[in-house]
Order: structure tokens, then sequence, then C-alpha cells
């Protein structure tokens, strides 16, 4: 073996296992989003509870929240309590839109669970998938926030709990709300 | 209590793994032969010991004792028989248990086969094969122990994958856990050689039968998996390019490497440090491909659960395993002073070292293909598919040069080949190809891949009948027998080359199957109510009935489809669209027909309730030649396994 | 009821029942293939590593919907990857685009393979200059070969 060999070996060889290493904190299920920046699609669909139909085009020029949810979501329950607490925030703005989108579910468990653990805010249902399509939606709970420009500012996957809570609230919405749109969603 | 027994006598294994490493360092240090005897003795314990642990958890299984909670996870009351044993291998623990358990059968036959004539190689066999089990026991013990009691005792187990309860899901994991744990024996032998500084081609002869016998196993394992991916997934497909399946197929590729080049190594006594080096990375790819599959780093459809701890644990210990192995290549490597002696280019040596040349650029592009992601996202952040297209377009053209060197390859003498002699070799075999590809093409066939295809497997096919026909009609001419005879009397005389030749034979008849139900494939997806037909190439389907159906842990729709060719009833297949009770799982199970060596396979994938059902019909022409074609590389190899010893072995 | 009148329906019934059922030959259309051919090319975010058509997963059928409603609007199979592409990113296609940095990808295993071959080939033949000639007389012809071949497997 000659020593320009030798080397290369060792090289990749000490480069794999980096890469391995590296690798295993990374989550290969979780899809990094294209969309931050771009124009929120306009989607519309029947409310879950009346049967209304609601679009995103009527709550333009402000600040939305989307959340996609599921009866069948364990996290979703997970979130449910400061999903809440975070619509209770901000309500009182007018400025601030909340809105929860029911994925891939049947009517009456959609009904049903959100009887059970309470709502203070509309939930539109998404008939077909393709408002989870639209917003490159691959499971639930995930979350985004729009500006008043009417472009997604924020996307994030999971439940909002905890650290999570506390971001979403003072990092993205706050700043947004007090009109300071240049402030960084990371 | 059964299970505690297990479990105790998993932990003596280990105990006893790190006391084989001992012994056999003090066999090494104190040259007392006693040492060596008790390595092996240890050895012996920690098969018996782990035959124990394996025992305990298949009885578990049987009783379903649903207070272990590897059974309770993998188990339930109505899971049929036949599968509460596979079930054992059916996660992430039971599998790795498994895994460790091969490995000390092999080790102890092993040990116990060569100990007469290998005295000195031994406690370097006893010390690696131990330091392997010594790591997989403690990922068992510590962090993945298959014994773990649950409690409260659940009523009921969740039960077992519905997509493992298959017969090929049976045996797919144990042969290729032997296939790779088979490759370890080979890696101790040339660790052993590393490490005395002996590195002739002793270790080489003692291991063929080893290496040959591991890569059957590995070949039928991953044959198995792709015909468990065929009944079983529906989609009509028997290999997905996904990361678990690459996973082996990368070991298979480099090993396959190895198997062709240590011949010139027992030849010509050359290459020496290039088989070691082969060897070393067929190991580890098998290692790898065990730490790729369980830690998380990459997902697909097979992916065990996972969390980076164990995954860290795989790591540390794989990389130790493999760092080791290359350290003493490099540092002994670099005292051997190679004499390589080739006479020509176009000589038998020369053909072997570019054929090694196409495996490793295969295996290494399969491997590029699985961790470009992963590598992709650590660089960029950015994250893409690396699907089948990939690997379709650019495996092919390195899977025909590969077809095509095997055609030359036996037929070019060693040392150097004369004009004359090529002449007369391939001039046929040229030509066969082309009246091949001219006659496809006259039937319309255009399909660049499927041409260059058929020209290659008429170009070797040819070769080898042309090569085993002129010595069978020497040895009828000699003998003065019929040419029956005579092919009797070549292939027993020469059974190592002729059943490796058959093995070939095998490779090309799967070859035609890949090529004939890849590229020809029809499928169909109609949506039909009772009494619809659909066709399908010169196929009609009629759907006669829907109804339900039920077995032990499942009830399912069931379509009934009659299938007719013109008029005439063939056969009546029956999809169905299954739910397993326990987990609510939905299966599509398929429903094939055999016909002209291809199949009639269909699915059911969806049944509206007004009683619509989405049918999914797919032709796949010759496809039994792909199975067909294993079963043949199988045969080669088991008759090259079972060849009468000859003087020099 | 009248027995007749039950006979009357009885034969009614009989005949409705046994009336040949003609069968209906069920076809795919143009849009079947279509929709077959992108969803082919597009994965499945929630199963990973399989496309679209391949998948039975709620998502991946639901993407399939999409691409049909799609196509049924008059959009063309290109605009129809770009826009999952602009939803999902580059990961939603089953192989990476050829371009960027993932020119290593497709085009890696050739310059393997030619620059391995290229040394490989340079090494060789060194390795044939550096022999020395075989001393032995040329090659006897090629019938006298098999003869000598059979001779040696006859031995052993």
């Amino acid at each position: 073996m000659t020593k320009s060999s030798q080397l290369t070996l060792v090289v990749v060889l000490l480069g794999l296992f980096a890469l391995f290493y590296q690798g295993l904190w990374g989550d290969p299920r979780h899809i990094p989003t294209v969309l931050i920046g771009t124009d929120a699609p306009m989607v519309e669909g029947p409310d879950v509870e009346t049967g209304q139909m609601i679009s995103l085009n009527q709550f333009k020029g402000k600040v939305i929240l989307l959340n996609f949810w599921a009866s069948w979501c364990y996290e979703c329950k997970v979130e449910h309590e400061s999903v809440l607490q975070l619509h209770k925030l901000f309500k009182d703005d007018p400025n601030f839109v909340m809105l929860g989108i029911n994925y891939q579910d049947k009517l009456p468990d959609a009904q049903q669970y959100l009887k059970e653990y309470g709502t203070t805010f509309a939930h539109m249902r998404d008939l077909k998938g393709q408002l989870a399509i639209d917003y490159g939606v691959y499971g639930v709970p995930e979350t985004f926030v729009i500006d008043q420009q009417g472009k997604i500012r924020y996307k994030y996957v999971g439940p909002v709990t905890g650290h999570m809570y506390t971001k979403i609230t003072q990092e993205i919405i706050a700043p947004l709300l007090q009109g300071q749109p240049n402030s960084t969603p990371s | 209590m059964i299970i505690e027994i297990g479990h105790f006598s998993t932990i003596i294994a280990l105990v006893l793994s790190v006391f084989g490493m001992a012994s056999a360092a003090l066999a090494l240090k104190t040259r007392n032969p006693d040492w060596a005897r008790s390595g092996r003795m240890a050895v012996t314990l920690i098969f018996a010991l782990l035959g124990i642990g394996m025992l305990s958890l298949v009885y578990s299984f049987i009783v379903r004792d649903f207070s272990v909670l590897y059974v309770a996870n993998n188990s339930n009351s109505k899971l049929p028989f036949f599968y509460t044993v596979s079930a054992v291998w059916g996660g992430h623990e039971g599998s790795l248990l498994l895994w460790v358990f091969i490995l000390s059968v092999f080790s102890t036959l092993a040990v116990w086969l060569h100990w007469r004539t290998q005295p000195t190689i031994m406690p370097y066999l006893i010390g690696v094969e131990c330091a392997i089990i010594f790591g997989f026991l403690c990922l068992i013990v510590f962090l993945s122990s298959p014994f773990e009691r649950l409690l409260p005792v659940p009523l009921e187990g969740k039960d077992l994958n519905p997509l493992l309860q298959d017969p090929a899901m049976v045996m797919h994991p144990p042969m290729l856990y032997m296939g790779y744990v088979g490759f370890s024996i080979p890696f101790s032998f040339a660790m052993a050689a590393l490490f005395s500084g002996r590195l002739g081609e002793e270790w080489i002869k003692v291991t063929q039968r080893w290496t040959t016998f591991a890569w059957m196993c590995l070949t039928t394992g991953i044959l198995l998996g792709g015909y468990w991916a065929y009944y079983e997934l529906g989609w009509g497909g028997y290999w997905g390019w996904d990361p678990v399946e690459n996973a082996s197929f990368m070991p298979w590729l480099v090993g396959t490497a190895y198997l062709h080049s240590v011949l010139v190594q027992e030849k010509r006594k050359m290459f020496k440090v290039w088989n070691l080096f082969l060897i070393i990375v067929t190991f580890s790819l098998s290692l790898i491909g065990t730490f790729l599959v369980r830690s998380g780093v990459l997902t697909s459809v097979h992916s065990f659960a996972t969390d980076p701890e164990r995954g860290l644990y795989i790591l540390i210990f794989v990389g130790t395993i493999i760092g080791i192995a290359f350290a003493a290549l490099i540092l002994r490597s670099a005292k051997l002073k190679s004499q390589v002696e080739l006479d020509s280019l176009i000589s038998r040596e020369s053909i072997f070292l570019f054929n090694n040349l196409f495996f490793l650029v295969a295996a290494a592009t399969v491997f590029l293909g699985t961790l470009y992601p992963l590598i992709l996202e650590t660089l960029s952040g950015a994250k893409v598919t690396v699907g089948p297209p990939y690997y379709n377009a650019v495996f092919m053209p390195i899977a025909l040069g590969l077809l095509f060197l095997m055609g030359i390859g036996p037929y070019i003498p060693w040392r150097k080949a004369s004009v004359a002699n090529l002449k007369k070799s391939f001039s046929l075999p040229l030509l066969a190809g082309a009246i091949m590809v001219i006659v496809l093409a006259v039937t319309g066939i255009r399909n660049l891949y499927a041409l260059a295809g058929t020209y290659v497997v008429a170009f070797s096919g040819m070769a080898i009948v042309m090569d085993f026909g002129k010595i069978s009609q020497l040895y009828a001419q000699r003998n003065s027998s019929n040419i029956f005879k005579g092919c009797l009397a070549a292939f027993t005389a020469n059974q190592r080359r002729y059943a490796a030749m058959l093995t070939h034979i095998g490779v090309l008849v799967l070859v035609i199957g890949i090529i004939a139900s890849t590229i020809y494939q029809t499928e169909k997806v109609v949506s039909m109510k009772i009494g619809d037909e659909m066709a399908i190439g010169d196929y009609r389907m009629k759907l006669t009935n829907i109804h339900d159906v039920e077995g032990g842990n499942w009830k399912a729709e069931e379509g009934v489809f009659q299938v007719f060719e013109d008029e005439t009833l063939l056969t009546e297949l029956r999809p169905q669209k299954r739910i397993y009770n326990a987990t609510q799982t939905p299966t599509t199970e398929s429903a094939i027909y055999s016909i002209n060596m291809g199949h009639i396979f269909l699915t059911m994938p969806e049944v509206s309730p007004e009683g619509v059902a989405v049918a999914r019909g797919v032709l796949n022409p010759l496809i039994l030649w792909v199975w067909g074609g294993g079963i043949i590389m199988g045969l080669g190899v088991i008759l090259n396994i079972l060849r009468p010893r000859k003087r020099e072995e | 009821m009248f027995i007749p009148i039950r006979l009357a329906f009885l034969f009614l019934f009989v005949l409705a029942t046994s009336w040949p059922v003609f069968a209906e030959v069920q076809d795919e259309t143009l849009l079947d293939v279509q929709v077959r051919e992108i969803a082919k090319t597009l994965r499945c975010t929630v199963c990973q590593t399989e496309n679209i058509w391949e998948s039975g997963a709620p998502l991946a059928q639901q993407m399939r919907g999409v691409v049909r409603d799609r196509l049924k609007l008059g959009h063309s199979p290109e605009d129809i990857k770009e826009y999952f592409l602009s939803r999902y990113g580059d990961y939603i296609m089953m192989q990476p685009p050829a371009h960027g940095v993932n020119w290593l990808l497709w085009a890696g295993p050739f310059i393997l393979l030619l620059g391995g071959g290229l040394l490989l080939y340079k090494e060789v033949i060194g390795w044939v200059r550096r022999t020395p000639t075989p001393s032995t007389a040329p090659p006897p012809p090629l019938d006298e070969q098999a003869r000598q071949r059979l001779e040696r497997e006859l031995e052993s």
C-alpha cells in the first residue's frame, strides 16, 4: 500500500464516521420547509362546527396563525391547552386571527374532539387534503404564522408547547403585531 | 421465570466473551495451548448459553407470555403459531439476539473444525470472534434487552407487524444474518494473518468454503427479501432500492469482488493486501449496515424504532472494530513489499482486477446513493430523496459492464492470452449476442437497456456453453463415451470451476428475469363494479364477487376475479384488503397466477362502501426467471461447497 | 296474494336475475395513465422511500387526488411537478434534480469508474512492463491448450 492510498483510506474512514456521528442527532423524518417568505395559499373550507365557508382571504392584512390538527393525532392533544392559551393571549388584538385546519379526519370525530377539549376559535375542514398539500403539510400538528402581507413567516412541525410556545408567541407573533415586520424569523 | 433464565444466560455469555478475549490474549502471550483450549471452551459455552437465551425467548413467544415486554410488543393471542416463532426476530431486540446467536454458532463451528489444522490461528480467531460477540452482547444486555418484563401485565399483546406475517419473512432475517455473520470467519482469519504476519495463501484456502457459504446465505437472504416485498407490499416489484435493502446489497457486492479476487492469490500469490482489504471492507459493510438500519440515521420502510443513544453505542462499537482492522492493515502493509508479476494486460489476472473495480464502483454507487441525503443535509441542510430512478439510471451501465466481464474472465487463460485464443473463444459469443439483438430489434424491441442487456447475456451465456461443451467433448472422446457422460466427467473433474459457471448461468437467468419484468411490465388500475371486466395484455379479468372473509387474526374484503385468456377461464384470483384486528393495520394481499414463466399479479387496494373496487393488475413477464436464477445460483454454490477435497487443499 | 301473482313475481325475479349480465369492460383512461406516470415520480412524504403511487398512506392518496384534479383542470405534468416542488422542496421528487451539488451524485459513479479504470490500466501496464518476459515458448495452438487443460484436470 502506498502512502497516499493509506492516507486516503484514513481520511475516508474518519469522514464517514464523522458523518455518521452527525447523522445520529438529526431527525430523518423532518423535512425542511421551502415555504418561508412565500405567499400563503388563500385556502378555504367549511367550518367544522357550523358548516359555513371560511376563507383565508377574509383575514387579509392580519397576522394569521394556522394550526393543522386531527382528532386521531396524539401530539395535537398534547398541544391543545397551550394552543388555547396562545389564542387567549392575542385574541383581543384586532390584527390577530387564529384558525384551525382539521386534517384527514371524519367530521363527527372532529366535532366530538372540539366538544370534548373545547375551543375558542374557528376550524376549517380540509375536505380532500388539498389545503394540507398547499401548505406542504406532512404530519400533524403543524403550525404556520402568516404576516400582514400574506407571507408565510414561520412554520413548526410538532406540538407548540414549552419552549416552542414561548418562541412563537414572543419572537414571532408579538413582533409582527407590533409592526416590526423585519424581525428575524428563524 | 423462563425468560429470566434466558436473561441470566445471556449475561453469563457476556462475561464469558470477556474471558474468551482474555484467554486468547494469554494464549498468544504465554504460548501455552491450555489458554487456547479454555478460549475454545468459552466460545462453546457462549454458544450454549445464547442457545438457552434464544430458547427461552422462543418459549415465551409460544406460551404467549405477555409479561415479557418484547413478546407483548411483537405477538398477540391470535397470532398463528407459525409466526409466533418468527416473531422472535420480528423486532429490534430479538433480531439482535438472533444475530449474535448465529455468530456464536459459526464461531464454535470454526473453532472446532479448524482446531487441528490451524493451531496457530486459533487464539486470534477466538479473540476476534469474542470481541464481536462482546460488542453485540453489550448492546443487547444494556441497551436493547428482549428479556425485559412488563408491569402491569397486559391481557393482550400488540401483535407482530402484519407485514412480517409472511412465510418469506420467517426465513429472510436468519439467512441475511447468516450471510453477514458468515463473513466474520474469513474476517477473523484475515485479522489473524495481519496480526501474526503470516500473510500467505493459507488463510484464504482455509476460509474459501466459509466465504462461499456466507455469500450463498447473503444472496438467498437478499432474494427472499425481494420475494417478500413482491408478495407482501403489493406493488408488484421486488427491489425498491430502499436503504435497508441497500445495506444488505453493499456487503454482497464487495463480498462478490472478494470471492473472485482470492482466486488470483490462490493461483498466482499476488494481491495479498488487496484481498485483506476486500474482506475487511465486506465485513465492515455488514457492520455498517447494522448501524444504518438500527440507529435511525436513515429512514426506510423497514426501520426499527430507534434512539440516538443506542445509535451512538453501535457507532462506537462498529467504529472500533473497523478502526482496528484498517489500522492493522495499514501498519502491516507498510512493511509488505508488493511483488506483482503480470505477463499481459489481457490475462485472467487483469480481468479479475477490472471485475473488482466494477464491483467496488457498484458498491460505492449504492453507498453514495444511500448516504447522499445524509451528506447533503449535514453540509447544506437541504433534503433530497435518492430513489429508484437514480439507481436504475446509474447502476445499469455498471451492471452491464460486470456481466460482460463475466463472459470474458473465465475463458481467458492465466498469465497471457494470445490473439488466436481470443478469436477462438469469443468470436462465436460476440456473434450470438449480435444475432439476439437483431432478432429482438426486428420483433420491435427498441429499449436500449433491453437490447444491451440481451447482448451481454447472450455473449456471456454462449461463452460458458462453448467452453463447457469443448471440454466435455474432449472428455467424451478420451473415454469414448457419449457427450452426456462427457459433460458429467468434465463437471466432476473440475467441480469448483463448473459449479461456479453454474452460478454464472444463474446470474444470467436472473438478469433476463429482471430485464423482462422491469422493462416489459404492464400495469393497469381500474375501478370496477361486480360484473365489470378489465383487460390487461392478453388477459381479461372479471370481477364476479366481493365478499368478507376472516382469518385467525384478520378480517378482509376479498374480490373474486375470473381470469380469461380469450374465452377460456384460466383461474380465479382472490386479492384481499385485510385489516389485522389487533393493530387495525390494513394490508393489501396480492393474488398471483403464474403463466408462461411470468405472473398475473392482482391487488385490490380499495373497496368503496358502494361496492366499487379499485383493481390493480400487473403483468410481470418472465418474473419466475428471477427466482429461478436465484435457485440456480444457490445450486451452483452448494455444488461448489460440496466438491470433493483435492490433494492440495 | 294469489298464487298466479306470486308465480308471476317469481318468474320476473328469475328472469331478472338470470338475464345475461353483459360485462362492462373497464379500462384505464389517458388520465389514469398520466396520473400514474406523475405519481411514480413523487415521494410519499410520510412513508419515506415510497412513491405516492405505490404507497397506501392517506396523504399519498390525497396527493394522487391532487394530481388528478390538476390534470383535469388542464395543468401539464411539468406544472404539477413544479407545484409539488414549490410546496415540499426537492425532497418530494424521487430523484434529486441534476443540478447544483447534486452533479456529484449523478456523475460520481462514472468518475469513479473512469478514474479507477485509468489508474488500474496504468498500474497494470506498469506491472506488465516490470515483469521479466517469461522464457517459455510461444503459447501452443489452442486445441493443444485445451488438451493440456484436460490433462491438468484429469490429474488433479
